[in-house]
């Protein structure tokens, strides 16, 4: 196998590599601004700088030089290269800034040049704390600089579109953000104006910069340039957790990081997935959270007024044993769980009433062939997958409206919203719900409501478009202790932010509210139906069991990334 | 675009301009057409024909108002955000109306240590405009422009994407401007190298007959 020496140190590699991405790739770090692994490389930025040298040949017989110790001779390129560019060829010696001086010198120098007109405002800069810039001028940079000139001044907080933000000045020209629309996303709409220490990137006039993909140029601007006009100054990122979890915009599952401070999600940003969503997400995504901070219930009520848990749990099930089981309507949600969902079937077949229906949300044309479906709700494929079939609003309407149905229990959906309840119907109907938000229509006329954890709450699995089953993880806490939680909060969050044990926990924010995990099985052990789970790991782990188009989706190995799923209906 | 005290100050371009010609002026002619179309054959992609067609827009439109611009990035088949990129990066390239002579002072590096900056401020002081401005008669609009290739005769000055006036000098500057404002443009001046000096009167070009040769002065003349 072909060889390359970096530092010292042999590697073998295959095919054709790019040095800069071998050299991330086994672990040897470069410093680097333009490169991006999905786009083409202008090596613009020349701050990936290496020596690089190749074995010599005699020119006559192509035979490799050796010298007298019967070592290769190497012959060194006269000047630096850039290593994002160069291919590595077999034999290829290189010297990065931990073995050149040259090479550590010439990436000093190039971080003075990228500062000369930056303007280190890092004290007051979204970016600072996870700014490439200010890492790597950190560790590889000049200590000052020579150029005590006035700098150059840009046009600063530019809305390039309703979503991003420009700060020209902080802009190192790297130009990922303007690839990243002719390249990926396709839209065309940034380019780079005017030259030299006057240019930065701009929609041209007339246009804005407001692709449903636009924010993604956020993450890999390399500078505080790009920021969110939604999230700018709002919270700086070391104070915040940020736990690996997927959206639920849609039903891509694309992967995510949930940003929380305070028990408040403040934004969400892409998590490296290549069978998924690559390494973007979009703008729905990431402007989906509000939801899990705002109009969150006050905890359980009974009839409109409050409640403790026991006693709407009691309620819950005094009502389920109130009536006939074959006139009760069940709910299932495509925006819960997969565990949550199963539960509920079982609670249903246990209770011998007919097997929980699902509401399906489709927004025809709104999708793309990219990250964003008509699907509106992200679990219809786990509903499906587990037998349940899609609710008919009429049907079911007609039902409750001749008496046939007397209760409706709802697991995180709102009936009334789909057309299956509505209001006058619910003096004649008892309603057990399990809502996210308090603008939950259903909430009103609801006998039991029974507050559920939202996505960034719960541990729990959800099925994609494409049959990925994915894992979500808590990103927040919830009031009361749940072991289960708090532990995969632990393991979900290196810093244990938020949790009981970190110093940054504090009681604000925190939601009355439980996982369908936990409250099915409560509701269930009041009608003496045998629902004992240590959590929803043995859940899943029942579920992919026995469940055919579940096999091999346990959390073990599900991890950070998924399992994809045999398609529906598959031979097995 | 004036300097502020301090630095310099790069201004937003007008990101909601109003247009400047009507529906029915904003369009090429068929034989126009041809021409683009026979741009974009001349490349492997048709990327490489905006040059062109930004030049031949701007000789029919007088400038590149962004909605030329979007015109020829049409025409061509290219994003409109590429082709306002080109245009913006070139100073050839008018974005804005600008007077009947444009006037490009080189500041680049050459130009510079000769004086340059020198050749600029006297221009805008003996004209009452800023770079980037143009005169209320309307004869002439200055612009601050990089490295043109002439460095060998620095300072020198561009007349609108014409002739350079080379080794500048106030007094160049004070007859340039008054044969400017009876109409009369300068001629191109080949600049002659030494080896060429006693050959073909200095002059390489092979439109001989339509340019003026130009001795290398001294240099300490020139520095003065
Ligand atoms: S704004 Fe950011 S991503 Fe875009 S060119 Fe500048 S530094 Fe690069
Ligand atoms: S990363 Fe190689 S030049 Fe920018
Ligand atoms: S620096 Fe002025 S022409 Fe080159």
């Amino acid at each position: 196998m072909p060889k390359v020496r970096i530092d010292n140190e042999t590697y073998e590699f295959e095919g054709r590599p790019k040095l800069l991405q071998f050299c991330l790739d086994i672990g040897v770090e470069l410093p680097h601004f333009c490169y991006h692994p999905s786009m083409s490389v202008p090596a613009n930025c020349r701050q990936c700088l290496v020596r690089v040298g190749t074995p010599a040949r005699d020119r006559g017989t192509g035979e490799m030089q050796v010298d007298e110790a019967g070592n290769p001779v190497i012959q060194y390129f006269p000047k630096l290269q850039t290593s994002c560019s160069l291919e590595i060829t077999d034999g290829m010696v290189v010297e990065t800034h931990r073995s050149s001086e040259e090479v550590a010198g010439a990436q000093k120098d190039n971080l003075e040049f990228l500062l000369i007109n930056h303007p280190l405002d890092c004290p007051i800069c979204d970016q600072a704390g996870h700014c490439p810039l200010q890492i790597q001028a950190y560790k590889y940079g000049p200590e000052g600089s020579r150029f005590e000139f006035d700098k150059v001044h840009k046009p600063k907080h530019i809305r390039l579109g309703p979503r991003v933000v420009l700060d020209g000045e902080r802009c190192i020209n790297c130009t990922r953000c303007t690839r990243y629309t002719s390249e990926v996303s396709g839209s065309h709409q940034l380019t780079i104006i005017e030259r030299g220490v006057r240019n930065y990137p701009m929609t041209p006039p007339g246009t804005e910069f407001d692709e449903p993909y636009s924010m993604n140029v956020i993450d890999i601007c390399p500078v505080g340039a790009l920021t969110s006009a939604d999230f700018r100054f709002k919270a700086r990122i070391w104070e915040m957790s940020k736990t690996p979890s997927i959206t639920v915009a849609n039903a891509k599952g694309s992967n995510c990081y949930y940003w929380v401070k305070d028990n408040l999600v403040m934004k969400v940003t892409p998590r490296q997935n290549m069978d998924v969503n690559e390494y973007w997400l979009a703008d729905e995504d990431r402007l989906d959270y509000e939801r899990f901070n705002k109009d969150r219930p006050a905890g359980p009520m009974i009839n409109g007024s409050a409640a403790g848990w026991d006693a709407a749990y009691g309620e819950a099930a005094r009502l389920l044993s109130s009536v006939d089981p074959s006139e009760v309507l069940f709910i299932g949600s495509p925006f819960a769980t997969v565990e949550d969902n199963y539960l509920l079937t079982k609670l249903a077949d246990s209770l011998g009433s007919p097997a929980p229906q699902y509401i399906r949300h489709v927004e025809i044309g709104k999708g793309d062939d990219w990250l964003i479906t008509d699907e509106k709700a992200p679990n219809h494929q786990g509903c499906e997958r587990l037998g349940m079939s899609e609710i008919d609003a009429e049907i079911a309407a007609a039902r409750i409206q001749t008496g046939e149905i007397k209760l409706v229990y709802v697991l995180e959906e709102d009936p009334v919203v789909a057309g299956v309840l509505s209001a006058s119907d619910m003096d004649a109907v008892k309603v057990i719900l399990h809502p996210y938000n308090v603008t939950n229509e259903t909430l009103h006329g609801a006998n039991v409501v029974l507050p559920a954890a939202t996505i960034v709450e719960t541990v729990g699995t959800f099925v994609n478009i494409d049959g990925h089953a994915q894992r979500v993880r808590p990103a927040k806490a919830i009031r009361g202790v749940n072991r289960t939680l708090v532990m995969e909060m632990g393991e979900s969050r290196a810093d244990r932010h938020g949790t009981p044990f970190d110093r940054w926990h504090n009681e604000t924010n925190l939601v009355d509210c439980q996982p369908g995990w936990v409250s099915l099985p409560e509701v269930a052990e009041r009608l003496d139906i045998e629902m004992a789970y240590k959590g929803p790991r043995q859940v899943m782990e029942e579920v992919a069991g026995t469940v055919d188009a579940f096999q091999g989706a346990t959390y073990e190995a599900m991890g950070l990334e998924g399992v994809r799923l045999m398609e529906i209906g598959a031979a097995v | 675009m004036a300097e502020s005290g301090h630095g310099k100050v790069v201004k937003l371009p007008d990101r909601d301009p109003k247009p400047a010609f009507s529906k029915e002026d904003l369009v090429f002619a068929s034989e126009e057409k041809k021409r683009i179309a026979g741009f974009v054959e001349e490349y492997e992609k048709p990327d490489g024909a905006i040059m062109k067609a930004l030049w031949l827009a701007q000789e029919k439109f007088g400038f590149l108002h962004p909605d030329v611009i979007q015109l020829v990035a049409d025409e061509v088949g290219i994003p409109y955000a590429q082709a306002y990129g080109v245009a913006t990066f070139y100073t050839q390239y008018y974005k804005n109306k600008t007077g009947k002579y444009v006037l490009d002072v080189c500041t680049c590096f050459s130009c510079q240590v000769c004086g340059g900056y020198d050749i600029l401020h006297y221009l805008e002081e003996k004209l009452e405009i800023h770079k980037g401005e143009t005169t209320d008669d309307g004869l002439f609009t200055i612009q601050e422009v990089e490295c043109l290739g002439a460095c060998g005769s620095a300072p020198m000055l561009q007349v609108t994407n014409g002739p350079y006036v080379h080794h500048l000098t106030r007094e160049k500057v004070d007859a340039l401007v008054d044969a400017l404002q009876n109409g009369q443009m300068p001629s191109f001046t080949s600049i002659t190298l030494p080896q060429d000096e006693d050959e073909m009167g200095g002059n390489r070009r092979t439109d001989v007959d339509k340019t003026e040769a130009y001795r290398t002065p001294p240099v300490a003349e020139t520095v003065e």
